[in-house]
């Protein structure tokens, strides 16, 4: 999980989410790519993030994005928050003795509007929070952060600050997270995505 | 050779010292790890050992602090014995000893550059085995790997002051932007026969370069 670096953070807030993570890729302590994706969006109301080795995270995004197409086109409708999660917790746990080294985090807002995030190991445990989840090298630096920056009924433009603050702090105290951030903030009515220049070192 | 025991703290480290007439500039970042989790933001990796002689560590914390301490106070005696400042080959010397004949335990590169009467700025470079190279400019640390086509590019003979700070400069800052064991801020010290005169340079005053 430490070979190629990089962190997710997601956060809930008053009708909105958030969710961000650096853009580094590297090999060990060399950087070899500043605009690696990380963040996927499922469909308007609904965004996932992946943290840990580069090619699984790849290789998950596209399992995804085929797996919620054959949903859409069999129930005719985006596929919910919830259910989405129960879908990544499946594929992992399919590859229990040999698992993906991949850790997501999941955030959006279901069919009314409630936001929703959660994470999960490697293998598929989901763990349901009320305010934030957080995944990858910073992990623990991430929670710091959280802990002491989030606060509930946060306004979207409020979320975008403390979720970027939370982000840019705890990877700067991380040698293989960082070199830049991607913040999504997702509305009822829009999403919000930024890009923050941090620390390039 | 040893290596890093697990939790030890690493100074991933880019160093750099160059020589210019009447002097040395050294150079270093001001990172140090324990694994991926950045220990300390603002090390101050260019140690006296003498008045006119400092060095530059890399490698695991402790033993290049140890190591420094004991050179230092080598330096005091020879000073109080021989009634002079040891020279810069001197100093250099004493720790191509304690790093050789302590291989087996310990991992650090050091920088050793200075001001001495006898041959004005003279730059040493101590490798992890303990060999000794007196060179016209030196890189070590994990991070110099990065930029050694940078420096072989651009160092020339006959550098003035100014010209070897903005190459000490920009190629530490070139390391830090790909090594991620060097980072944070750069810390710089001018060596000449004045003194010492040592320059900081936050992190958002780095030079830029492109960053893809």
């Amino acid at each position: 999980m430490e070979y190629n670096g990089g962190s997710v953070v997601a956060m809930k807030g008053k009708n909105c989410v958030a969710v961000a993570a650096d853009r580094r890729f590297g090999v060990q302590f060399l950087t070899v790519s500043t605009d690696f994706q990380k963040t996927f969006k499922v469909h308007d109301k609904l965004f996932y993030g992946l943290a840990g080795l580069g090619t699984d995270v790849q290789t998950l995004s596209e399992k995804f994005r085929m797996k919620t197409n054959l949903y859409k086109l069999r129930e005719e409708r985006p596929i919910e928050p919830r259910t989405f999660a129960h879908l990544v917790s499946s594929t992992l746990y399919e590859k229990r003795f040999g698992p993906y080294f991949a850790e997501p985090v999941v955030a959006g807002l279901d069919k009314n509007n409630e936001p929703f995030v959660c994470s999960m190991d490697l293998i598929g445990c989901i763990n349901f929070a009320k305010d934030f989840v957080v995944a990858g090298t910073a992990g623990p630096n991430l929670y710091g952060m959280c802990e002491s920056l989030w606060r509930e009924d946060l306004e979207p433009e409020e979320l975008f600050e403390i979720t970027s603050q939370a982000l840019l702090n705890a990877v700067d105290r991380d040698c293989i997270s960082g070199w830049g951030a991607v913040v999504h903030i997702i509305t009822p009515d829009k999403i919000i995505t930024r890009t923050l220049k941090g620390r390039m070192d | 050779m040893a290596s890093l025991k697990p939790g030890e703290a690493n100074l991933g480290t880019t160093i750099m010292a160059v020589e210019f007439d009447g002097g040395v500039v050294i150079g270093a970042d001001t990172r140090t790890t324990t694994g991926s989790y950045i220990a300390n933001r603002v090390t101050d990796k260019l140690t006296e050992v003498h008045d006119r002689i400092y060095c530059c560590r890399s490698g695991s914390a402790a033993d290049t602090q140890a190591v420094a301490d004991i050179v230092h106070y080598y330096c005091q005696m020879y000073s109080v014995q021989n009634g002079e400042a040891p020279s810069v080959k001197v100093a250099a010397a004493m720790f191509q000893q304690l790093c050789y004949t302590n291989k087996d335990a310990l991992m650090a590169g050091i920088i050793v550059a200075g001001w001495d009467k006898y041959n004005a700025g003279s730059v040493y470079s101590i490798s992890l085995g303990g060999s000794m190279h007196r060179q016209g400019f030196a890189i070590g640390g994990s991070g110099s790997t990065y930029i050694y086509g940078y420096c072989d590019a651009t160092y020339r003979d006959g550098m003035t002051v100014d010209e070897c700070l903005q190459f000490t400069k920009s190629a530490i800052a070139l390391a830090m932007a790909r090594d991620g064991s060097s980072g944070g801020c750069i810390r710089l010290a001018v060596i000449t026969q004045e003194g010492v005169r040592r320059i900081f340079v936050p992190g958002n005053e780095l030079p830029t370069f492109f960053e893809g």
